[in-house]
């Protein structure tokens, strides 16, 4: 008899006791398949333990500074009174941005704030079976779950759709700080999302219940919404005449568009 | 050093928080996204901690190390998105027996690739990817799982091997 899925799981572990090791091995060597197993079983634990560090994407640390310098900015206002005003008032800033540049971060990390904490889960296929068990209960949840499954998107389409319509207008007024190739490269890039949002919208519009169309709609909003704040991150750095941080962005712009 | 670090944050110095994030971000990343079981979900992770640790900041005793202090605050707002998830999902498979279907790959006996793994261990089905990726990647035990997951030792377990035998079925190696 072979032996069970998780006692091989334990002898590739090296977690047996010795008397069950002993037997194991004894099996082993007379059972092709369960060796085949157990085989499989080490080769993916080695590649697990190989497995290295993923790195950040590049437009993180500028989403997050943004969102940190708006939270800061927000707290020295609240401190200072309601009528402090909309210059900048926080010492370790004073001089080192402009107004606009200001303004243009915060209304950036408001998108942020508004899009960070609001995700949509599409269900997957697997976890939820094309052909629901008999009866009536479990075909009453289904459909409940289903509409409400398109509601969430609805709503989640809605919010994105509101995220987006901000950050566009930050960019469309500000891009004339971009170079010209910069700028068409930009516009290239929302032009292929744009398209591909209106196929995903096409197909959940058609077949409401499939998890890869509202799957790949969703990540068409994710990605114009990260692409448009790689925008005013980029535009914002160069007002602020950081070429370091700009280079760091349209790296990430370059390396997204390979 | 750390401690400088630390009070150059509190004092509200974004480059020292930059120093901060460019240290770590790397660990966090990678652990949010393999929680989660996708880079999108594992980059708005990496937002929501980091600026969780720059309100935070404040807490930190100096008790561990910063890097400690930061991956227990990761690992727990991980942890908390992976259970909102799950009852979310809960609501709608209550009542219909969700076990996960997959079409294996055909048997390949070529080492694994990373990225095959990485891609592997993202469709893994809510509930082993978890513990695989704390039990196998991160290294905690299976006591240790089931307390950070709120099951049995006995269910962590049951999940990592079933996680194994899936990640087979993906790689091809069956």
């Amino acid at each position: 008899m072979h032996p069970n899925e998780t006692t091989l799981n334990e002898y590739a572990d090296g977690s047996l006791g010795a008397a069950e090791r002993a037997g194991v091995e004894q099996h082993l060597a007379a059972c092709a398949s369960c060796r085949q197993l157990v085989d499989d079983l080490r080769d993916i634990l080695r590649a697990t333990g190989e497995l290295e560090p993923l790195d950040a994407p590049v437009r993180a640390w500028p989403r997050l500074e943004r969102a940190i310098r708006m939270e800061r900015e927000h707290a020295t206002r609240v401190t200072a009174g309601p009528h402090s005003g909309d210059a900048v008032s926080d010492p370790a800033d004073a001089g080192s941005y402009r107004t606009y540049a200001t303004w243009l971060a915060a209304a950036a990390a408001l998108v942020l704030a508004a899009v960070v904490g609001m995700r949509y889960t599409p269900v997957r296929r697997a976890e939820a079976p094309a052909v629901a068990p008999a009866g009536a209960t479990a075909s009453a949840t289904a459909g409940g779950a289903a509409e409400s499954i398109e509601t969430e998107l609805r709503q989640a389409e809605a919010h994105y759709e509101n995220a987006i319509k901000g950050l566009e207008a930050i960019a469309t007024t500000e891009r004339s700080e971009l170079d010209p190739r910069t700028a068409a490269t930009l516009q290239k890039n929302l032009a292929v999302i744009d398209q591909a949002i209106s196929e995903s919208r096409a197909a959940v519009r058609s077949e409401p219940a499939s998890e890869p169309a509202q799957q790949s709609l969703i990540e068409g909003f994710k990605a114009k919404i990260g692409l448009l704040q790689d925008t005013v991150a980029l535009i914002n750095e160069m007002r602020k005449g950081n070429e370091a941080g700009a280079a760091r962005i349209v790296s990430g712009l370059k390396q997204k568009g390979n | 050093m750390t401690v400088d670090l630390v009070a150059s944050i509190q004092a509200g110095d974004v480059d020292a928080f930059e120093a901060l994030y460019r240290q770590h971000s790397a660990k966090i990343y990678t652990l949010a996204s393999r929680m989660a079981g996708s880079p999108e979900d594992g980059e708005d992770l990496l937002q929501e901690i980091f600026l969780q640790a720059y309100r935070k900041i404040g807490s930190f005793k100096g008790d561990s190390a910063l890097g400690t202090w930061l991956y227990r605050l990761a690992l727990n707002h991980c942890l908390d998105y992976v259970r909102s998830r799950r009852a979310k999902m809960n609501k709608l498979t209550d009542t219909l027996d969700a076990e996960t279907s997959f079409e294996p790959a055909a048997r390949r006996d070529t080492p694994i690739a990373r990225m095959d793994l990485e891609r592997a261990v993202e469709r893994l089905p809510e509930g082993c990817r978890e513990a695989f990726v704390l039990h196998d990647v991160e290294g905690f035990d299976h006591k240790e799982v089931a307390d950070l997951l709120g099951i049995a030792e006995g269910t962590s377990k049951s999940q990592v091997f079933k996680a194994r035998l899936k990640l087979r079925g993906f790689l091809g190696k069956r």
